[in-house]
């Protein structure tokens, strides 16, 4: 048996670092698809190791937040892990520390410190990427409090550790529209904030387009390095909260033996990589959005979590 | 709203649940229409919410062991799924005009607005109290909400097609009520209905034709400008 302290720092060293890795397998998938080679699987983790070797450079009147930014950002990714069930089915002793409005609370500092960082280069680019992510994050706002009344609807609490309990109990839980619908709203949304097509190209140059990917353009060494894998963290993040919470609570350790959080790990990994191979595909098959029709994208979005809430008021979801 | 009183909503249980889920999907269907741009893609969502209802009429047969759905579905998946978009196609092809004409609204303030109206038809029809041996009381609702959104539709979409489609819309609408509220009516009175569909589709392709003929398109923003 392992001490459920140690198993909580596990939660955050797990995201910590398989969440490069995921990209790896995503970019790997999509390259595969679009009949290229591909890089590596551990590409991304090269990649950080050679930004942390690099130099530092800041834009000439660029203040402290510039610099202070990645490592508030890094703090907030490392934190989130300690709320959500990343490798067991019982609460560990910091997990209620908050709930799915605290995680998302923590999840939006991180994204707007990086924002005013941004504001504060000077560059074009950076400026636009900050103020388009800060727009479209206040429209996707709705749909994720959508999620979380019908998370609350559903529980009676608002906490993940609550509906992963709920989702497990029964197949009735799964197939209630209530569910599905919030499940889908949800993914639509990660879809936004992990900046994937639909909404935004991942990977690439294409400066017009670019929303989240734009904020990190003037940051370099290992600040730029901590922002990529704050950013890859965020999307695995995620990616937890969607599988483990909602779509497949399972395969996670029931209790803190050496055997069962190994399997929970690998389980965690094996899932994450297969939701990424779907976002892997989604990416592939669809064309991005002008930017105006963003909005028709979060609509959809709010469309469906409203509906959750409706079937659940009527008695049928 | 009692089962709210504990604070926490129970499963409907796997078969509401299921039932539920294919009504809500039309829904959702009926929603993508109305952001839909190629006429040609309103048409196949028109065919894939068929599609659903004919799932869900076969789900309800077999479950409920109410055989006159069996040929309902077979109706319905002949006329709604093949037949009707293909006549609807065809039409399309002749006129050679892919792009959906204007809208009165954005589609993101339209699916607001729709949102609302079904939002109405939910809570409206939440005071009726039905019980049904078949399905759910929510799909009755679903159904309520199905043709509120299709008037929103015919009504904000300035094409003949769009308009077409929502009134075929409203009768799979009319369908899914029927299934809540009388799913054992005899089949040849849902026939009938399916008729009636015939009868519209004949309508609205002379109109469609008849439309394009003399304005060239297939817009229905200049028609207030004919005027005597």
């Amino acid at each position: 048996m392992l001490p459920v302290s140690f198993v909580q720092a596990l939660q955050v060293l797990t995201v910590l670092v398989a969440a490069p890795g995921i990209n790896g397998v995503v970019s790997r998938v999509q390259a595969r698809l679009q009949g290229r080679r591909g890089t590596r699987l551990l590409q991304p983790y090269y990649d950080i190791g050679k930004w942390f070797r690099k130099e530092a450079l800041a834009p000439v009147g660029a203040s402290w937040v510039f610099l202070a930014a990645p490592l508030v950002a890094m703090t907030c990714y490392l934190t989130v892990p300690l709320l959500i069930p990343v490798l067991t089915t019982f609460p560990l002793p910091l997990a209620y520390l908050g709930d799915i409005l605290g995680g998302g609370f923590i999840l939006a500092l991180a994204s707007f410190v990086v924002a005013v960082a941004a504001a504060g280069t000077g560059s074009p680019y950076a400026q636009l990427g900050a103020s388009r992510a800060k727009t479209f994050s206040a429209i996707t706002e709705p749909v994720v409090l959508f999620v979380v009344f019908t998370v609350a609807i559903v529980t009676g609490t608002d906490l993940p550790y609550a509906l992963a309990r709920t989702v497990r109990a029964s197949a009735d839980q799964i197939v209630r529209p209530a569910h599905l619908l919030a499940a889908a709203a949800l993914f639509l949304v990660i879809l936004y904030e992990t900046g994937r097509i639909p909404v935004e190209t991942h990977t690439g140059s294409n400066e017009f387009g670019m929303i989240e990917e734009a904020r990190p353009f003037e940051h370099s060494g290992p600040y730029l390095a901590l922002l990529r894998w704050g950013s890859a963290m965020k999307q695995l993040i995620l990616f937890v909260i969607f599988i483990n919470v909602f779509v497949a609570p399972w395969g996670l350790a029931s209790d803190a033996s050496v055997l069962a959080v190994g399997l929970a790990i690998l389980a965690l990994v094996g899932k994450s990589a297969l939701l990424g191979v779907g976002i892997a595909v989604i990416d592939d098959s669809f064309a991005k959005l002008r930017l105006f029709k963003i909005t028709e994208f979060v609509a959809a979005a709010f469309m469906l979590a409203v509906l959750a809430v409706f079937t659940l008021y009527f008695g049928g979801g | 709203m009692g089962h709210l009183a504990q604070g926490i909503a129970e499963p409907p249980g796997s078969y509401a649940g299921l039932t539920t889920v294919l009504a809500v999907l039309m829904l959702v269907i009926e929603f993508g229409m109305l952001q839909a741009t190629l006429l040609r893609a309103q048409v196949r969502l028109y065919a894939a919410q068929s599609v659903v209802i004919s799932v869900l009429a076969v789900v309800v047969a077999a479950t409920r062991h109410v055989p006159g759905l069996y040929g309902l579905a077979a109706f319905s998946v002949a006329l709604k799924v093949v037949a009707v978009p293909l006549v609807m196609l065809r039409l399309l092809r002749r006129t050679n005009q892919e792009i959906a004409g204007s809208r009165a609204l954005g589609v993101a303030s339209m699916v607001l607005l729709a949102v609302a109206v079904a939002a109405f038809g939910f809570f409206a029809s939440a005071r009726f109290r039905l019980a049904s041996p078949v399905l759910p009381a929510t799909a009755l609702a679903v159904a309520v909400a199905i043709v509120l959104v299709s008037f929103v539709l015919m009504i904000m979409r300035r094409d003949v097609v769009s308009q077409a489609v929502g009134f075929f819309v409203l009768e799979n609408g009319v369908s899914l009520a029927s299934l809540v509220v009388a799913a054992s009516l005899p089949l040849i009175l849902e026939v009938a209905f399916l008729f009636d569909l015939l009868v519209a589709v004949v309508v609205f392709g002379v109109l469609i034709r008849l439309h394009h003929l003399r304005s060239e398109t297939l817009s229905t923003s200049q028609l207030t400008e004919l005027r005597g």
